[in-house]
């Protein structure tokens, strides 16, 4: 191998190649020193807040939502449970970054748990819009096992997505007392603008209606909190971790008596098939309010139509709402199930009203109870410049009535010439009878723990003259006196402000707060203190009036020509009761007219009454015929005993 | 600027270059350069340790028992090219040169493509990656083109002929697209012009070109509609500059990840198993191109500031060889060496820090991969022939 010429010539880097040479050192240097001040400003001056950020990235934090309380009938039946389940959670944060993968694993998701992929995006895009991509959407409560096993099996196709056991509402009666239990559900933006000082959270259950909503607050519990670790692609790296226990929440003690609340809405079921088979079409619905009169707790109350609270739990979905009559959209085809006609329903009291026009009168000494007044087929008050002739319901009748009697009997004419008595007042006796009907809390909030609920309507001349534009319309006329006098006009009543009503009438004059909640149970079963129910307030009934009510009531009931003789006559229990029939404009789908509406209230034992009875047939025809039997049902149901109905019914 | 040595010991220097292969060579060692090596290569094993261990489901060592085999066989070239006398390259420089860039050319046909770039070759047991031993042979090749004009380096010509040679392979890498890898091949091209005493105006217009040409690729071509980079590339480059105008998602969820990785390793680390950035991947790439963050975060400002360290000593001994060496070619491969290996370190751990673009360059001796550190012990064993031979000459004289 020749010697090569650089071999050759023996080499010395001149002066300027290690001028150089100490240049490029220097630069090594200093570029050394910024990475080493980088480093130290990142991980010594800084590095705190990048451990914080790095838990952010790998720590997830779950609200573990309480177990809701239970809720209890009066003999402690659980009517509303909770059952084991498990719902599907995304977090947004973890979802791909790139447009065209997330939304191919959101489209895959939104087949495998059969929602909709819209909904799920608008989870997204609401917590999106609260700038919040910590907490989870829940996309599917109450996931079926084959989506969870899934889901599992291809874990990897859908980071971001976890699943979670939760607990979802359980209704071992179905529909029994829907409309009075309520449901839960998500809690919704306007709930949560209200609430959120009290502790609730986007993404929280609440109740939505009845007492689950009355005493979410017992109810919830307090919500927990764990932590789990996840890597960058949203899989769960660990269990959870609690880092605060969740209380559960406190159980519901009603006043409902399970046994009770069955036989009432069989009773309202078997009053519409009454009042169907008596070629009444449109009777599709009615309440029953069975109460205790002496302190107004709340045994029963049925409202039918009604649906099964269970397609609330868990998956909701449109079409199943739908299918139950809960979307505005197919309510009306339904008759509206989610109304509680209880306390909700309006209706004109018709002659279930009469006791009322009855002691007004007697207060105002416009009627002595032992006076005979006729009772005629027609009657037409003398000041009615329109000469309107109003009629008796039994056009045949001409006799004269002392107050039980025509009370028994319901006679509307000699009621009509009471009214007129009213109309006649001079100014300055004021408005009795819509002092009074105010007096029993008609026109106003019973104060019922189970809402919402409807205040309808005393008609008084203030009203007239406000409520409508015409001359005429606004002056108070005699037949606005001599219809209010029987429950007809502009009167407007819940079955539960009847029934209060007629809880007056049978202990002895005191207006109660009719109530559905017993007491309130800590999960280990300590009380829990509640608001006490207000106490049973004095009306200011004169006892003489008041008895002679009370005897038309039980003449009505026991006395031959009494409107539901037929029904209580042989009663094993001497029960007092009034009917009555309503005529009321009613809408339905393809149909506008007047219906009436089938009234029966009445309390029993006569002498030491324990239970009031109101049940209201809609559009059921006369109150005799179909509500009355109804009611006795439930007395039935109540003193354990048998009873049969005599003959033909007497009707009003 | 050269000094004449007289031809009359040419004949007994042959017998003494003979000898000076194995005693001489050993005897005339940078133990200390090799010593900084040693610590470099035990520091990157140890890091692939911690960065690897939850990389593959029941093997904590797969990647490390790898990298131990690429560290044996490094090795194994590092001894073989201490003892290969450097004049060898220069007298082959074209062979080295042709063969180069036929191999960078060859991955374009039968190469394997992974992330968007094709780089790889496969050998079956090993993916071979050409443009990583192509930054010493290009070293190699193109100090060879400027020793044999030692007298006209500086001169304009030379220059633009050097330019021109090493556009070809740095073309052919930039259409990989590998930029990261090609603009190390130009660091160490200029750092050769450097060292061989290009004039300071070259220096300048050559700066000044690449800083209109780096002006011109990112922001006027764009602007006009004419686009030299792909659109990652493009993020990537101007992404480390302010993060918020990172225009893809990923570059910046990469940056913003690796900062906190580093940062969250404070001054003592999380050790391994409580790195969450790494072992519940947050952090991509925490094996290769994103080692430095991984390996900050389980090791804290000790341990990376022990890795910097190491790569100081080993670059200060690297540097001072460029004035040691035997003869010119040597000096400019020290050079070359030197600061490819600058600026490799400075751009990948700049950027897992955010002060250098987002490229993909292996961090020199402790990224996972075989090519990069087959071929940077490979580098060291020449830098280490050419401190040898250039001790033996200065004993001689």
């Amino acid at each position: 191998m020749p010697p090569s010429k650089g071999v050759a010539e023996p080499y010395r880097p001149s002066a300027r190649v290690l001028r150089r040479v100490s240049v490029l050192g220097v630069a090594m240097l200093v570029i050394f020193a910024v990475l080493l001040l980088r480093l130290w400003a990142l991980q010594v001056l800084s590095g705190t807040k990048y451990v914080n950020q790095a838990a952010a990235n790998s720590f997830r934090t779950v609200r573990v939502q309480a177990p809701r309380g239970q809720i209890l009938d009066r003999n402690g039946v659980p009517l509303v449970t909770n059952a084991p389940a498990t719902s599907i959670l995304l977090w947004p944060a973890d979802l791909p970054k790139v447009y065209t993968t997330r939304y191919a694993e959101l489209r895959a998701l939104a087949r495998l748990t059969s929602v909709p992929l819209y909904e799920i995006a608008a989870g997204i895009k609401a917590r999106r819009a609260a700038n919040d991509l910590v907490t989870p959407v829940t996309v599917r409560e109450a996931a079926g096992e084959p989506m969870i096993a899934y889901l599992y099996e291809n874990a990897s196709q859908f980071p971001g997505v976890t699943t979670w056991r939760t607990f979802i509402r359980h209704y071992p009666y179905h529909s029994l007392a829907a409309q009075v239990l309520g449901y839960v559900g998500e809690i919704s933006q306007t709930q949560l603008n209200g609430l959120s000082k009290q502790g609730y959270q986007p993404g929280d259950e609440i109740g939505q209606s009845g007492v689950e909503s009355s005493y979410d607050s017992y109810l919830r519990g307090v919500a927990g909190s764990a932590r789990m670790h996840i890597d960058a692609f949203g899989r769960p790296r660990s269990g959870l971790t609690t880092t605060a226990i969740a209380k559960p929440g406190n159980d519901l003690r009603l006043t409902i008596d399970l046994k009770l609340q069955q036989a009432a809405e069989k009773a309202l079921q078997y009053g519409i098939h009454l009042a169907q088979a008596n070629g009444k079409w449109a009777a599709r619905g009615g309440a029953i309010v069975a109460l205790d009169p002496n302190d107004g707790s709340i045994l029963a109350m049925a409202s039918a139509p009604t649906y099964d609270p269970s397609v609330y739990a868990g998956h909701v979905t449109l079409g199943e709402l739908g299918r139950a009559g809960l979307t505005p959209k197919t309510a009306p085809a339904k008759n509206i199930p989610s109304l509680n006609r209880a306390v909700s329903g309006l209706y004109p009291p018709g002659s279930t009203f009469k006791p009322v026009t009855a002691l007004a009168a007697m207060q105002e000494h416009l009627l002595s109870p032992y006076a005979y007044l006729p009772c005629t087929g027609t009657y037409s008050s003398p000041q009615d410049r329109s000469h309107r002739t109003f009629h008796n319901w039994d056009p045949n009748v001409n006799q004269a009535m002392d107050l039980p009697t025509a009370l028994a009997y319901s006679c509307d004419t000699y009621f009509y010439r009471v009214g007129n008595e009213f109309y006649n007042l001079p100014a300055d006796h004021g408005q009795p009878l819509q002092k009074l009907a105010d007096a029993f809390g008609f026109g106003q909030s019973t104060g019922v723990d189970v809402g919402p609920e409807a205040t309808g309507l005393v008609p008084t001349i203030r009203w007239r003259q406000q409520h409508f534009t015409d001359a005429v319309d606004k002056l108070w006329k005699p037949g606005d006196s001599i219809e209010l006098a029987v429950g007809q006009g502009d009167l407007l009543v819940t079955p539960l402000q009847m029934a209060r009503l007629y809880a007056a009438l049978a202990n002895g004059g005191k207006l109660v707060t009719p109530h559905v909640l017993d007491d309130v149970e800590s999960p280990n079963g300590a009380r829990v203190p509640v608001a006490a129910i207000p106490a049973p307030r004095q009306v200011g009934i004169d006892p003489a009036a008041l008895q002679a009510v009370q005897k038309g009531l039980w003449d009505a009931t026991h006395l031959p020509f009494g409107t539901s003789y037929a029904v209580f006559g042989k009663f094993p229990v001497s029960i007092a009761g009034k009917t009555g029939t309503a005529q009321k404009v009613v809408s339905l789908p393809g149909y506008l007219g007047l219906q009436n509406q089938a009234w029966w209230c009445g309390y029993g034992p006569y002498n030491s009454p324990k239970l009031v009875v109101c049940a209201l047939i809609e559009n059921g025809g006369y109150g005799g015929d179909v509500a009355a039997p109804a009611a006795a049902k439930v007395f039935a149901a109540y003193f354990h005993v048998a009873f049969h109905i005599l003959g033909p019914i007497h009707s009003d | 600027m050269l000094e004449y040595a007289g031809s009359q010991h040419a004949g007994r220097r042959t017998d003494r270059e003979e000898g000076l292969a194995i005693v001489g060579v050993l005897r005339s060692l940078d133990w200390v350069l090799l010593a900084g090596i040693a610590g470099l290569v035990a520091v990157g094993l140890w890091a692939v340790s911690g960065v690897t261990r939850f990389a593959v489901v029941g093997n904590p060592s797969y990647y490390l028992d790898r990298q131990m085999v690429y560290v044996a066989v490094g090795g194994a070239a590092l001894v073989v090219g201490t003892f290969i006398d450097p004049d060898i390259y220069r007298r082959y420089w074209k062979p080295i040169f042709g063969a180069t860039v036929l191999l960078i050319a060859f991955v374009f046909v039968v190469g394997h493509a992974a992330r968007g770039s094709t780089r790889w070759i496969s050998l079956g047991f090993f993916t071979f990656q050409p443009s990583e031993f192509g930054k010493l042979a290009f070293v190699l090749a193109l100090a060879g083109f400027l020793a044999d004009r030692p007298r006209d380096v500086g001169a304009l010509g030379t220059t633009l002929r050097v330019l021109g040679l090493g556009a070809i392979p740095v073309l052919l890498v930039f259409a990989q697209p590998d930029l990261g890898t090609a603009l190390v091949y130009l660091a160490a091209l200029v750092a050769m012009l450097f060292v061989g005493g290009a004039p300071w105006r070259q220096l300048v217009a050559l700066g000044s070109i690449a800083l209109l040409l780096a002006v011109g690729v990112l922001w006027a071509g764009p602007a006009v509609g004419v686009n030299f980079l792909k659109g990652y590339q493009q993020s990537r480059l101007t992404c480390f500059v302010h993060p918020s105008y990172c225009s893809s998602a990923d570059t910046r969820y990469n940056l913003e990840q690796s900062i906190v990785a580093v940062g969250a390793g404070q001054v003592k680390g999380r050790g391994v198993n409580n790195a969450t950035q790494t072992r519940l991947q947050f952090l991509p790439e925490h094996g290769t191109d994103f080692v430095f963050a991984s390996y900050s975060e389980q090791r804290g400002f000790i341990g990376a500031s022990l890795l910097l360290a190491l790569y100081l000593l080993v670059l200060w001994r690297a540097l001072r060889i460029v004035s040691i060496a035997r003869d010119f070619y040597s000096a400019i491969v020290a050079g070359g060496i030197v600061v490819a290996l600058l600026f490799q370190i400075f751009v990948n751990v700049g950027m897992t820090m955010g002060i250098a673009p987002i490229t993909g360059i292996p961090l020199p001796f402790v990224s996972v991969g075989g090519s990069s550190m087959i071929a940077n012990l490979a580098a060291m064993g020449v830098l280490l022939a050419i401190y040898a031979r250039g001790r033996a000459a200065r004993r001689r004289r």
